[in-house]
């Protein structure tokens, strides 16, 4: 998964490649922008017009006429504002809503691997809130540096056609007051991340001292908690000055210069009178546009820091583009149908480190056989289920699926072939429909509530299955997740299913409803069992004994137990005593010889 | 006889309790004089700074008068005195800024404090209920006194804006009245505007926030689940649903951005349409030339920063309404969850500038014990009976185990006994030596007793400063460090005691952890020691080590545990069933 840091040039491909799709809408921004703009610059036009006039002698009716065009002008260039907001933000929302969703496929398309090595807290970050940096850079800085350069590029070209000096003296004005700004910048930036890290240490030290409250209250540490307090509100106090001293030197230069703006205006404008080169209305303008061209300014230091996201978040996005999964979609042989054999030819895997997690693995498995997969934890008995439901790809050997190699079934049909209920059920926020068809429109309702039946979850398909679930399992037991992830399977009818037994404890009763379902979801189908408690491995026909990567044991159940010196034999002895300890609590649900 | 309940501070009463939204002004002054050097001197200089543009508006309509009389010079001297009234005007937000920082945070810790100390109190009378998720609890640190704070801030704003409009109101009425009198007109809307908006917008940034949620919360469904997506083919249909959620939230974010924007472009706008109107009903003065480049230059400058005190009265008024809310919920951690409980006056030395000396830990006073009686005990929640009329005596050094299977009310039992089950109905008595602990989680603390909850919260912080939670002896902490077993582990790591264990303890083992703990409930040498369940973390040689070490030491112990070799050592063996004591559990007769 080594991936280059994406060149600016990738990066710039990327928001092209983004914008394109919706153009026209970016470009009518951009006429909306310039209109904008160009009002902007013409409002102060007209009142110099009216001190002109007013000096040159004129009547009160052509200065209300005047006064009327400002007033028009005033009003339509702020409603024009809000649309050109409006505009923007959906146009950036719609454009990266997109990626989201582009985002979002590509990576649940990513390996096992990957997903094994990133939290979803960081998945979400990057899919969710990196993108949203993008918006942010799209629907702000965008138009607004626009609307900032048509202004201050009107404004010079304005000031040159009524006399050069001035076009260039603001020209120069303007130039100088951004490098001064921009320089002065990077400085408020580091201490404001160190502000960051203070007042994150605070609150994390809160937190963890509110997690701990009954502790520290039993052992009475109040006092020692608010003298810890009280060094954490330091930290906080004086970075917290430190960031403002720095944004303080940061506020001389932009308020310097814009006051600077005011008396170069005012004397420049006095002497260039004096000496008859430019009118009085031309002076006051001067002083109009340097009122107008702060707002910019004072803006610049802000917008940089969202430039500055955007620009990381771009990179991360692009880098994120460019993983690819190791798993392959390119096979196009469909299984016979019914129930399918597995065949695992000389399978070799690992991590790429030189631990091999699985060893010369040869395995027959014949059609509608159901197997019980047993082993203690790190045998290897889930990468090897793994292999099966192509989560992962051997690092050497073959693995068949009804006679045909497991890479030559596409995707879709190995999906819908094979099916696995995970030890551990994800629920989702969202209906009990949701969560048994997982958000698929095409079962009917009727075949829903027929699954739930099937798995004895009667309750719940009677309270309604438009009833919401919460996110963490609200409302339903481990136990009863554990039924609707044989509902999802029902649902589904696979030929080939993998049970990843369930260690949580349930209750006898519903551990009996969930054997019930489990012998006869198996029924016609090819069944793996990977058992975490033996005892539960009545029905299965064969059992295979992993250790330390090898299978070190294949044969029918029957055989097996019979056979005091079998491997499986051993486990279940053992095991059986470990669930007798007294109280029960400390007996270990994990097979351990 | 020695009084068993230490501690009797005086609550504030003269504060009524009740709506906290009726006392917010009260509340927040509070707050203010926390730190009133800091507060009010970073006030005045805020004053002065919003109060400078009346003067330096003032030279810019002086200076433009120069130039239309011609007078290049005066103009000079003018500009001159733009850029000193703009110096000072610099000098006061500099030294304004920085001192207001400070005050800002002085009222924020004021408040966490208050806050913290009341869920940290080990019973008396400005103890908390203790909250639910610490997560969430965090907000109220941080959200809740922030609005708090920036309540005060807009007050600043406020009187600011009010010394430079009446200011500015007697300079324009003086250049010319009537123009004056029309800006009231846009302004007026602009605070109008800004009241009525302001709250919307908090709804709607209320409502983008669910939808972000909804996003976030499928994203984080999905990518926690990859594997079961990925084998149940489940991408599409999750993207389809995905893609719903991302468009309603496009449609709550721009609706969120449109309104804010639409605010600030009608402060803006207020600007533009004040000096449209004033032009407009100048017309007549502007073509006889009494309204002249002076007064033109005097309003362009103000107006400007007209819209500012009604944009701020706007804005105050719905500060003080989310004060009140965040009043309202920060009162939930304090005492009686009263409001004023979250003002409580206290000292904070956070300034470097101020002198601070770490004060000694205060505890209660040790009462030696002889005989500890606990008869009736129950405990119920929301009418449920957890333990049930628990009785039992345990003499001076001597070992009471508890037993009995998961889920019977063991924790429960233990926490009861030491005044710790808050949520919960307690009844019974406890006695040591034959007098009733009025307040147990006030009295039960070292040095007169320490307990070892089940599963340990340690902090990241110093070995040292995790047992000891507090200063410490350092024979006492090698002690303590030894009793519990685990000297040798900590003698091992690179700093000693000094060593520094991780978040929540993290960069320790899980029995670590848990020694670690049990090192803190010896280390004060309490007169009684109660210890939830150590066998779960510790093997059966720690467990043996471990109880011969506390029988030597001669300490009274109330543990639980499930290990033979427990009940072997015991002087006493409990087996609780359904929250009954069903006697005492068989007893090994070897």
């Amino acid at each position: 998964m080594a991936t280059q840091t994406a060149t600016s040039g990738t990066r710039w491909r990327v928001l092209g490649a983004l914008l394109r799709p919706d153009a026209w809408r970016w470009a009518g921004l951009g006429v909306l922008v310039a209109i904008s703009s160009a009002l902007l610059i013409a409002g102060p036009l007209v009142v110099r017009q009216i001190v002109d006039a007013a000096t040159e002698g004129t009547t009160r009716a052509d200065i209300v006429r005047l006064s009327l065009v400002f007033l028009a002008i005033a009003v339509v260039t702020q409603i024009l504002a809000v649309i050109v907001v409006w505009s923007a933000t959906i146009a950036a929302w719609r454009t990266t809503n997109d990626l989201r969703l582009t985002m979002t496929r590509h990576v649940l398309g990513l390996d096992h691997e990957f997903h094994r090595t990133h939290t979803p807290g960081e998945l979400i970050q990057r899919v969710d809130g990196d993108i949203t940096s993008v918006s942010d850079f799209l629907s702000t800085v965008v138009t607004k540096a626009a609307g900032a350069a048509m202004l201050i590029g009107g404004i010079i070209i304005v000031l040159t056609v009524l006399d050069w000096r001035l076009g260039l003296g603001m020209a120069v004005y303007v130039g100088l007051a951004l490098v001064v700004i921009v320089q002065s910048r990077h400085r408020a930036v580091s201490e404001s991340s160190d502000e960051m890290g203070a007042l994150g240490r605070l609150y994390g030290g809160i937190e963890e001292r509110l997690t701990a409250a009954e502790d520290l209250r039993a052992n009475g540490a109040a006092d020692h908690v608010a003298w810890r307090f009280v060094e954490d509100s330091e930290d906080a106090l004086m970075s917290a000055v430190r960031r403002e001293r720095a944004f303080l030197i940061m506020w001389w230069f932009v308020q310097g210069a814009v006051a600077a703006g005011w008396v170069i205006a005012l004397v420049l404008g006095a002497v260039l009178v004096a000496a008859g080169t430019i009118s009085l209305g031309t002076a006051f303008l001067l002083f109009q546009y340097v009122l107008l061209i702060a707002r910019p300014l004072e803006e610049v230091v802000h917008e940089l820091e969202t430039v500055q996201k955007a620009n990381g978040a771009m990179v991360r996005v692009v880098d994120l583009l460019d993983v690819r999964p190791k798993v392959l979609d390119e096979g196009d042989t469909n299984p016979p149908a019914g129930p399918l054999s597995i065949d695992v030819d000389a399978v070799h895997f690992d991590y790429g480190d030189d631990r091999p997690v699985l060893s010369h693995v040869d395995l027959h498995i014949g059609a509608g056989r159901s197997v019980g997969i047993v082993g203690r934890t790190g045998s290897g008995k889930t990468t090897f289920s793994r292999l099966v439901l192509r989560l992962v790809e051997p690092t050497s050997g073959g693995v068949a699926l009804g006679g045909v190699p497991i890479a030559d079934i596409s995707l879709v049909e190995l999906r819908r072939r094979v099916a696995l209920v995970p030890q551990e059920v994800e629920l989702f926020a969202g209906t009990v429909r949701d969560n048994v068809t997982l958000f698929d429109d095409q079962p009917t309702d009727a075949a829903v509530v027929e699954a739930l039946h099937r798995v004895g979850l009667d309750a719940l398909a009677a309270a309604g299955i438009d009833r919401a679930l919460g996110a963490a399992g609200g409302g339903l037991s481990a136990g009863e997740a554990q039924l609707l992830a044989l509902a999802r399977v029902w649902l589904r009818d696979p030929d080939v299913l993998v049970l990843d037994e369930a260690t949580a404890r349930v209750d006898p009763q519903t551990e009996q409803r969930l054997e019930a379902a489990v012998v006869e979801l198996m029924r016609g189908r090819t069944t793996l069992v990977i058992a975490h408690r033996l005892s539960t491995l009545h029905s299965v026909d064969e059992i295979i004994v992993f250790d330390h990567g090898l299978v070190v044991e294949h044969g029918d159940r029957g055989d097996l137990v019979g056979d005091d010196d079998s491997r499986f034999a051993q486990l279940l002895s053992i095991s059986l005593d470990e669930e007798r300890e007294p109280d029960g609590e400390t007996a270990s649900s994990e097979v351990t010889p | 006889m020695t009084e068993l309940v230490t501690k009797h501070p005086e609550p504030i009463h003269d504060v009524p309790a009740g709506n906290p939204t009726d006392n917010v002004w009260k509340l927040t002054w509070r707050v203010s004089q926390h730190r009133p050097r800091e507060l009010w001197v970073g006030w005045s200089l805020f004053v002065v700074f919003f109060t400078m543009p009346a003067i330096t508006g003032y030279f810019l309509a002086r200076g433009y008068g120069a130039l239309e009389g011609g007078d290049t010079t005066g103009t000079i001297w003018w500009a001159a005195a733009i850029a000193a009234s703009e110096t000072i005007r610099m000098i006061a937000i500099h030294h304004g800024a920085l001192i207001w920082t400070k005050a800002w945070i002085h009222m924020q810790t004021l408040l966490r404090a208050n806050m913290l100390s009341a869920q940290m109190a080990s019973g008396g009378l400005h103890a908390g209920q203790p909250v639910g998720s610490a997560g969430s609890a965090v907000t109220h640190f941080r959200d809740d006194t922030e609005d708090v704070a920036n309540f005060v801030d807009g007050m600043v704003d406020v009187s600011g804006g009010l010394v430079f409009t009446v200011i500015a109101g007697f300079v324009l009425g003086a250049a010319d009245p009537n123009a004056a009198l029309i800006l009231i007109l846009p302004l007026l809307g602009v605070g109008i505007a800004t009241r009525v908006l302001d709250t919307r917008i908090k709804e709607y940034r209320a409502a983008d926030r669910a939808a972000t949620e909804g996003v976030t919360g499928l994203l984080g469904d999905v990518m926690a689940a990859a594997t079961t997506v990925k084998v149940n083919d489940a991408a599409e249909p999750m993207l389809a649903r995905l893609a719903v959620l991302v468009d309603r939230r496009r449609h709550t974010a721009v609706r969120d951005r449109v309104l804010e924007e639409g605010v600030q472009a009608f402060s803006k706008g207020a600007a533009d349409v004040g000096l449209g109107l004033v032009l407009l009903v100048s017309a007549g003065a502007i073509a006889s030339g009494s309204f002249d480049l002076a007064t033109l230059a005097l309003f362009t400058a103000y107006l400007g920063w007209l819209s500012f005190l009604p944009r701020m009265v706007g804005r105050v008024l719905a500060r003080r309404k989310q004060a009140g809310v965040a009043f309202d919920r920060m009162s939930a951690l304090v005492a009686e969850q009263a409001p004023t409980n979250t003002v409580r006056k206290r000292r904070l030395p956070i300034d470097p500038a101020d002198k601070r000396t770490r004060s000694a830990v205060e505890r209660p006073e040790r009462v030696s014990l002889e005989r500890l009686d606990v008869s009736g005990l129950s405990v119920a929640y929301d009418g449920r009976r957890v333990v049930s009329d628990v009785g039992f005596t345990v003499g001076r050094g001597e070992f009471v185990v508890i037993t009995g299977p998961i889920g019977v009310g063991k924790s429960t039992l233990l926490r009861a006994l030491l005044g710790l089950a808050w949520q919960a109905d307690v009844t019974g008595s406890v006695r040591w030596n034959g007098r009733e602990i009025e307040d147990r989680s006030a009295f039960l603390v070292p040095p007169n007793a320490a307990f070892l909850s089940q599963v340990p919260q340690l902090i990241s912080d110093s070995v040292a400063d995790n047992v000891a939670l507090g200063p410490v002896d350092p024979v006492q902490l090698a002690t303590a460090l030894r009793l519990a077993a685990i000297a040798d582990d900590i003698e091992s790591m690179p700093a000693g005691a000094d060593t520094l264990i991780g978040p929540r303890g993290l960069r320790l083992s899980g029995g670590q952890r848990q020694r670690l703990a049990t090192a803190r409930a010896l280390v004060h040498a309490p007169e009684l020691v109660v210890l939830d369940d150590l066998s779960s973390a510790l093997d059966v040689e720690t467990e043996v080590l471990l109880w011969t070490n506390l029988a030597d030491a001669g300490m009274t112990v109330i543990a639980v545990s499930h290990r033979e070799v427990a009940f072997r050592r015991a002087d006493q063996v409990l087996r609780l069933e359904d929250g009954r004591i069903v006697g005492p559990a068989p007893r090994n007769s070897d």
